[in-house]
């Protein structure tokens, strides 16, 4: 049994966020979970996974994040509890679902689990969901550790039925990827509602927006609610005040930016003496908590982890009670910024700043020390040791993230660079103009992280070839999920004549990028779409995609064909290679590029990583020669396995990482890397 | 009591399966843990850095110069984190076996030779304790187990909120069972380098 599926009640265990939330649907009994893979949330259906086979539910892992929205709604309107989760961006493939589910709420409890990421660590925005559930109208909880992300988990499914909307629980980076000690619930047989469908359940016409009364009426419907969450948030455990009567300064803080700004005021000593508000519901607000805290308050400063939402909603409830309390921020003194993620330091620094110019600012214990830098120290100390700091730091050498040892990407990458780059200097001039290369989303992203070692001048040319000597330079546009086909289909019809093209992975193509192929296909618009079919969803932790076989729960399912669905809606130029097989892949590539229409390569070998995982690991066989120069070459294959020994000028080989892929002795101009066993085929080890 | 550690190292290294084990010998010593991670975009190859915080915690993150002990699975990897993080007076305890970062090996960066490591952390007033874990590792039958060699070495060389035997069993809740004896020999191998190192210099 796993902690999540059966861990015993009052047992404390150390959880990751994600485990958490999860554990939290598990205690409610939820019987229907769905998602697509999305870092920092993917663990929450994992975990579930784990469970459900051990308690007999149903999770899935769904094609995107709208089927996974729509599949767990699906469930709730028939009364069953359903979780589904995501990342940030998931979110905002799920708008258009929320927006319309709010009107017609749910029977069964339905949690909506979407983990942002300040600081944009894994992704490409550092969008705020609380934002979207207050425009979506919908409540919205944000837990500030492990334990109360499980417990308002759990809570949430009553909540979700007793005002029959979905609700929304707001995760951050530093929670769903951060782990803490939890107390486990009961894992009760939850009391959730009877499974069946009335068409006009407690309304007429109440799954269909456009029945009658009509949306309208359903939107007035929605905000009959408002009253009954308010009446949740004036109760609700998650919101706390502690009181300092008379006190002329308060702290209020949401989520995780709640633990900085109590360990903040602990290390300053003003516990006893500054008001402290902790909201874990932050929409709607508890307006007579909130109204009890700003009572009297010369200044409040507000900690929270992204938009200022809370900051906004006191500075308004605030208006409304005709309370004068100068509310602090990211809008009001701009104390913290509105981009980027909290820390402890960070809490401190604001706070301290908001003791400034208070008419009974309470002593804090080490201000000046804070104020004077997190370094720490006075005077002459803190200028040495900042000047340790910068010396020192002179010698962390960046570490630009790659491909793995063996990737099949760094094969395609190869190609790729070789026929749009390389082709005048090969005195085949497959192409002319400058290349735009489209990127999508998953490991192969990794191409357009650039390398942090080498620097960049902006120029304002409005067309420009850029030398590109590694697999991590290749991609032009890097967007979201599905963007890139459709962009370069854009570049083309804008008359682009360079060579246009677009990569994404299988599992990108299913979730994202079918409408845009369609759309090739029916407009015929000459783009080459170069998918990178590693038969899993590698980047999140290895999640199956369509084109794996199995399910969440590791049963059988249909593997899903990328170049057999391509034909299938008419596209004629289909190509399938190895890029194990660098001419291959090379050759299969040119020719796309050369088609006057539509064009697509299916670069197509299992990820490195999930193959060494299955299969025995036999010694190393890749080796160096004396035949080395010290060339290079190898190296801008991007294979983190190449290291290369300056003083010597001799490339070599890591052990550890190798996994005798076979690709860097196709690429050596002087075949120094060689397989000290007997077999040449270059596909070997596959 | 409030514990402050980061554990840095390379994306699949094993930084966050070391910080699990610390965190769950400290629940088992009825402590409060929290660790903050940092992995799941760049699975392998990257900058991982995990922070560990035991006692009187309540938020994720280390604040500056706020670590008692940097674990370092990588001794690059090591200096970044020590110079952000920890406090001074702290102490690194770091393995020597390097793995060069790509914009090493392409050339358009250098890597630090020991000499300047050392004088960095003396620079910034660390404690600094080095050991081949890899190659301790791999003696003791498993390369993976590097990161518990590294734990055995932590054991040794700082005084912890908690003892070696929570340690020793948290290590074996959770290695995968079948890895159970070498990287319990790890975790003396590691031990035992520290110790002996400190016993050579009286």
């Amino acid at each position: 049994m796993s902690v999540v599926g059966g861990g015993a009640p009052g047992t404390r265990a150390l959880l990751m966020g994600n485990e958490a939330i999860a554990r939290g649907a598990v205690e409610a009994g939820v019987r229907v979970a769905a998602a697509y893979p999305g870092t920092p949330s993917s663990e929450i259906v994992e975990a579930l996974a784990v469970a459900a086979k051990e308690r007999g539910f149903y999770v899935e892992w769904s094609t995107n994040e709208k089927v996974a929205f729509e599949v767990a709604a699906g469930a709730a309107l028939v009364g069953a509890r359903s979780l589904v989760a995501m990342k940030n961006a998931g979110l905002n493939w799920v708008m258009d679902s929320l927006m319309t589910l709010a009107y017609t709420g749910v029977r069964g409890g339905m949690l909506v689990a979407v983990a942002d990421d300040p600081a944009a660590h894994y992704s490409s925005t550092e969008q705020d969901t609380r934002t979207a559930a207050i425009y979506a109208e919908l409540p919205c909880l944000e837990p500030q550790d492990q334990q109360e992300a499980k417990d308002m988990a759990r809570e949430a499914f009553s909540l979700s039925e007793r005002l029959e909307l979905p609700v929304v629980l707001r995760s951050v980076t530093r929670l769903s990827h951060a782990s803490g000690d939890v107390v486990l619930g009961d894992i009760s047989a939850a009391p959730a509602p009877e499974p069946g469908f009335n068409r006009h359940w407690r309304a007429p016409y109440r799954w269909n927006v456009y029945g009658p009364p009509g949306a309208v009426k359903k939107h007035e419907w929605l905000h009959s609610r408002q009253a009954a969450m308010l009446e949740y948030a004036e109760g609700s455990a998650s919101n706390q005040l502690d009181d300092v009567p008379g006190a002329a300064f308060g702290v209020a803080a949401s989520g995780v930016g709640a633990a900085y700004a109590r360990e903040a005021l602990s290390a300053l000593g003003l516990e006893a003496r500054a008001r402290f508000l902790k909201v874990g519901c932050v929409w709607p607000l508890p307006r007579r908590l909130v109204g009890r805290f700003l009572a009297g308050l010369e200044r409040v400063i507000v900690i929270e982890e992204g938009d200022p939402v809370l900051e906004q909603g006191l500075a308004l409830l605030a208006r409304e009670l005709r309370i004068a309390a100068d509310i602090r921020g990211k809008i009001g003194g701009k104390v913290l910024p509105p981009w980027g993620e909290l820390n402890i330091d960070l809490a401190r620094g604001a706070i301290i700043s908001g003791l400034e110019g208070l008419r009974a600012a309470p002593a804090a214990a080490g201000a000046s020390r804070a104020a004077a830098g997190a370094s720490g120290g006075d005077g002459a100390d803190a200028v040495a040791r900042a000047e340790a700091k910068r010396e020192a730091g002179k010698l962390v050498a960046p570490r630009s993230s790659t491909l793995c040892a063996g990737c099949p990407h760094l094969g395609t990458y190869w190609a790729l660079r070789h026929v749009v780059y390389r082709a005048a200097d090969d005195g085949v001039p497959v192409t002319n103009g400058v290349p735009v290369i489209n990127g999508d989303i998953g490991c192969y992203e990794q191409a357009g992280y650039g390398l942090f070692s080498r620097a960049v001048a902006a120029s304002d040319d409005p067309s420009r070839r850029i030398k590109v000597k590694s697999p991590y330079e290749m991609l032009d546009t890097l967007y979201v999920m599905g963007s890139g086909i459709a962009m370069a289909q854009g570049q083309r019809r804008a008359g682009h004549d360079g060579p246009v093209l677009a990569v994404a992975g299988d599992s990108t193509y299913f979730h994202a990028c079918i409408p845009g192929l369609v759309n090739a296909v029916t407009n015929g618009t000459r783009v080459t779409f170069v998918v990178m079919d590693n038969r899993w969803t590698a980047m999140t932790g290895h999640q199956p995609s369509p084109t794996t076989g199995v399910t969440a729960a590791g049963g059988a399912a249909p593997a899903l064909d990328v170049a057999r669905v391509a034909r299938a809606v008419g596209m004629d130029v289909v190509l399938e290679v190895d890029p194990y097989d660098l001419e291959a892949t090379r050759a299969g590539i040119a020719d796309a590029l050369a088609c006057d229409g539509p064009a697509l390569v299916v670069a197509r070998r299992e990820c490195a990583l999930q193959v060494a995982r299955r299969t025995p690991r036999p010694a190393v066989t890749t080796a160096v020669s004396e035949a080395c120069t010290g060339c290079r070459t190898c190296l801008e294959l991007g294979c983190p396995a190449l290291t290369f020994d300056a003083a010597a000028k001799r490339a070599g080989v890591d052990g550890l990482l190798c996994v005798d892929c076979g690709l860097c002795r196709q690429v050596c101009p002087r075949g120094a890397i060689s397989d000290s066993s007997a077999s040449s085929d270059p596909t070997r080890g596959a | 009591m409030q514990f402050n550690l980061v554990v840095a190292g390379v994306g699949g290294q094993g930084s966050i399966i070391a910080s699990h084990i610390i965190a769950e010998a400290a629940i088992r010593s009825n402590l409060h843990a929290r660790v903050g991670e940092t992995f799941g975009a760049a699975m392998r190859g990257g900058a991982v850095a995990s922070h560990v915080r035991l006692g009187e915690v309540l938020s994720p993150l280390v604040p500056e110069d706020g670590a008692d002990a940097v674990l370092a699975l990588e001794p690059l990897e090591g200096l970044r984190v020590a110079v952000r993080f920890l406090r001074p007076h702290g102490s690194v305890i770091a393995n020597t076996a390097a793995v060069p970062p790509v914009d090493v090996n392409i050339g358009a960066a250098a890597y630090p030779d020991h000499e300047q490591l050392a004088d960095a952390y003396a620079r910034l007033l660390a404690r600094p304790c080095f050991l081949d874990a890899t190659r301790l590792a791999v003696e003791a039958g498993n390369a993976r187990a590097m990161n518990v060699v590294m734990l055995g070495a932590l054991c040794a060389a700082i005084e912890l909120p908690v003892s070696r035997a929570a340690l020793e069993a948290a290590v074996a809740a959770r290695v995968p069972p079948k890895t159970l004896e070498a990287n319990q020999r790890a975790f003396r191998a590691g031990f035992a380098a520290v110790r002996d190192a400190r016993a050579a210099r009286g």
